[in-house]
């Protein structure tokens, strides 16, 4: 069965995010045994980010190469797994939120637009949206909105 | 501006204008004629300080750095003049500024004659002041490394056994023929340390800056040149480059008799957007300190928060008014853009208040209306980084954008230690706030 990087190398529509990984020099660890959970966003993804977006990270591999990770999981979790999770720790350390019904599985504001990509070495679900880690801070201003202002 | 389908109900916020306007894509400064020229306008000025800024920052972290005496750290070599912006001059490697990548000529003008006009020994202008005050950019970055734990992973990194490591190594090259001061380092190791987290976060501060001054110098070229024509698309201007250059790595390294020494080594792959942009505007804009003389530091009078979080003296709460006194950090910002105006603003500012006499006190006003734009590109940049698109037909999506706008708004609202009270969000939604 082919490796994740073999199946995105393979498919005209992963051609932005392969040649990050290349820059990044990820190749290595993500041809490796794993097993791992890779959110991939396709081409269309990467093309939604602001002019030069692309270009700065591509000139910077380390820094790169740490919001490819944010993409990755240790672990092979299928869509009916990720069902059970609302939280993964990804690669990179930051935490990714997930959200599932029973029509859509969301990643942070990604949504997966194909599930269960099965290699060797893990699992591939496609995103439509390059996702950015949430610093930590981010979850006390959606809570503060939805408790409204504690009176004091 | 394209118009934006309203899927949900009104927001019942005690700001809801100010909500419904960041749904639309807006800022939370009205977009007026005035209010664009008045942000524009600060922006130029404040840029060409901030050219001073970031190069003195970067000279101070990378050259000056553990100097017990450092007498001299605001007399920038002419390496650090001519050092060139990443981010400006034909050699950029993201061209922001179509202009040059040395220092400003105004800069350059400014540093030879001062406001006096004449050009007189340097030693002359920096005793008398008047000169860029570094103070101000320095009580920046103390206000960063002070209140820590912002987000971003080089906070931690600042406590690890590596950045001791690597500190050490840069400390006893430093002091390598001082036996006096490695003999200190010996007896108080964590007090050098620390010396030399705050030179890191000096050359943070500095890399920072650097992406913003062309950024500034820009965008008021675009606006002379009538390219800029309202306060949405200033902040629009500021979101793009807020993601071209999240990516810029930010680190910091000591040179010492020509030979560099990592201290935060580029391939530790922290970044400009979450280890410098998100941490400076939580601890500039919104936190700092109180400055001595505007609250009781007693703890019984309980004028200041007990945690450090609730701390609200930025730029966003601050009374500009005793601000521009003597002494305060920030109004020695104030003096060094007053300097840089251009003409249509100090016009603007003699037809109002008392004119000439009080344009320190009306400019510290528009910058800090400016600063609310820019905090608005901020949250703009988040929410489109981390949620979703102005127009997504989703409406749970859409609710998840407006809690995110309303829990950035409430930061305005609350009650305890007065903070709705200094809060200026209410006073910048007027004109006759000046």
């Amino acid at each position: 069965m082919p490796s994740i990087v073999d199946i995105a190398v393979g498919n005209d529509a992963f051609q932005t995010l392969v040649t990050a990984v290349k820059v990044a020099g990820l190749v290595e660890a993500l041809a490796s045994p794993g097993p791992f959970t890779v959110f991939a966003p396709h081409d269309a993804a990467f093309a939604k980010l602001p002019p030069g977006t692309i270009t700065s990270l591509v000139q910077n591999p380390p820094q790169l190469a740490r919001i490819l990770k944010f993409h990755v999981v240790a672990g092979c979790y299928h869509r009916a797994d990720l069902n059970h999770h609302r939280q993964l720790v990804s690669l990179e350390g930051t935490t990714i939120d997930l959200y599932s019904d029973e029509h859509t599985l969301e990643v942070n504001n990604a949504t997966v637009i194909a599930a269960d990509v099965v290699a060797d070495n893990g699992v591939i679900h496609v995103i439509d949206t390059v996702i950015l880690m949430r610093p930590h801070w981010f979850a006390g201003i959606m809570a503060s909105a939805r408790s409204g202002l504690k009176p004091h | 501006m394209t118009m934006i389908e309203p899927i949900l109900p009104p927001s019942t916020h005690e700001f809801a204008e100010v909500i419904h306007r960041l749904e639309a894509g807006g800022t939370m400064l009205p977009d007026t004629p005035e209010n664009l020229m008045q942000i524009i306008g600060l922006y130029k000025a404040y840029a060409v300080p901030m050219d001073f800024y970031w190069r003195d920052l970067l000279y101070i972290a990378e050259q000056v750095f553990l100097d017990p005496l450092p007498i001299f750290k605001y007399f920038l070599p002419s390496e650090y003049l001519e050092l060139a912006n990443h981010y400006a001059g034909d050699q950029a490697d993201l061209r922001i500024w179509r202009g040059g990548a040395t220092a400003h000529p105004e800069l350059r003008q400014f540093m030879t004659k001062g406001e006096l006009n004449r050009p007189l020994p340097k030693l002359a202008h920096h005793l008398w002041h008047d000169r860029i005050n570094m103070e101000f950019a320095e009580e920046c970055m103390r206000a960063m490394l002070w209140h820590r734990n912002m987000g971003g992973e080089l906070d931690t990194y600042l406590d690890s056994e590596e950045y001791r490591q690597n500190a050490d190594r840069a400390i006893r090259a430093y002091f390598q023929f001082n036996p006096v001061m490695l003999g200190l380092y010996r007896l108080f190791p964590d007090l050098f340390i620390e010396q030399c987290r705050q030179a890191t976060m000096t050359s943070v501060l500095g890399l920072f800056w650097e992406i913003m001054a062309p950024v500034f110098f820009e965008m008021s070229d675009l606006y002379d040149e009538g390219k800029l024509t309202s306060v949405p698309e200033a902040m629009n201007f500021l979101v793009n480059g807020i993601f071209a250059i999240a990516g810029r790595p930010i680190y910091h390294r000591v040179r010492i008799r020509g030979e560099w020494y990592d201290i935060v080594p580029r391939a530790k792959g922290f970044t400009w957007l979450y280890e410098a942009a998100f941490p400076y505007v939580e601890a500039v804009f919104y936190r700092t300190s109180p400055f001595r003389g505007t609250k009781s530091y007693n703890a019984q009078a309980r004028q200041i928060p007990a945690d450090q979080n609730d701390f609200h003296y930025g730029v966003l709460y601050a009374d500009k008014f005793p601000v521009g006194s003597a002494g305060i950090p920030p109004t020695l910002l104030h003096q060094d853009m007053y300097h840089f105006l251009p003409p249509y603003l100090v016009d603007y500012y003699r037809q109002h208040c008392r004119g000439e006499d009080d344009m320190l006190i009306q400019l510290a006003i528009s910058f800090q209306r400016s600063m609310y734009c820019v905090t608005s590109a901020v949250i703009q940049a988040g929410r489109a980084a981390l949620l979703y698109p102005l127009d997504d037909s989703n409406p749970r999506h859409r609710w998840a954008n407006r809690a995110y706008f309303e829990g950035q708004i409430n930061r305005f609202c609350r009650r305890d230690y007065g903070m709705h009270q200094a809060a200026r969000l209410t006073a910048i939604q007027s004109q006759s706030y000046r």
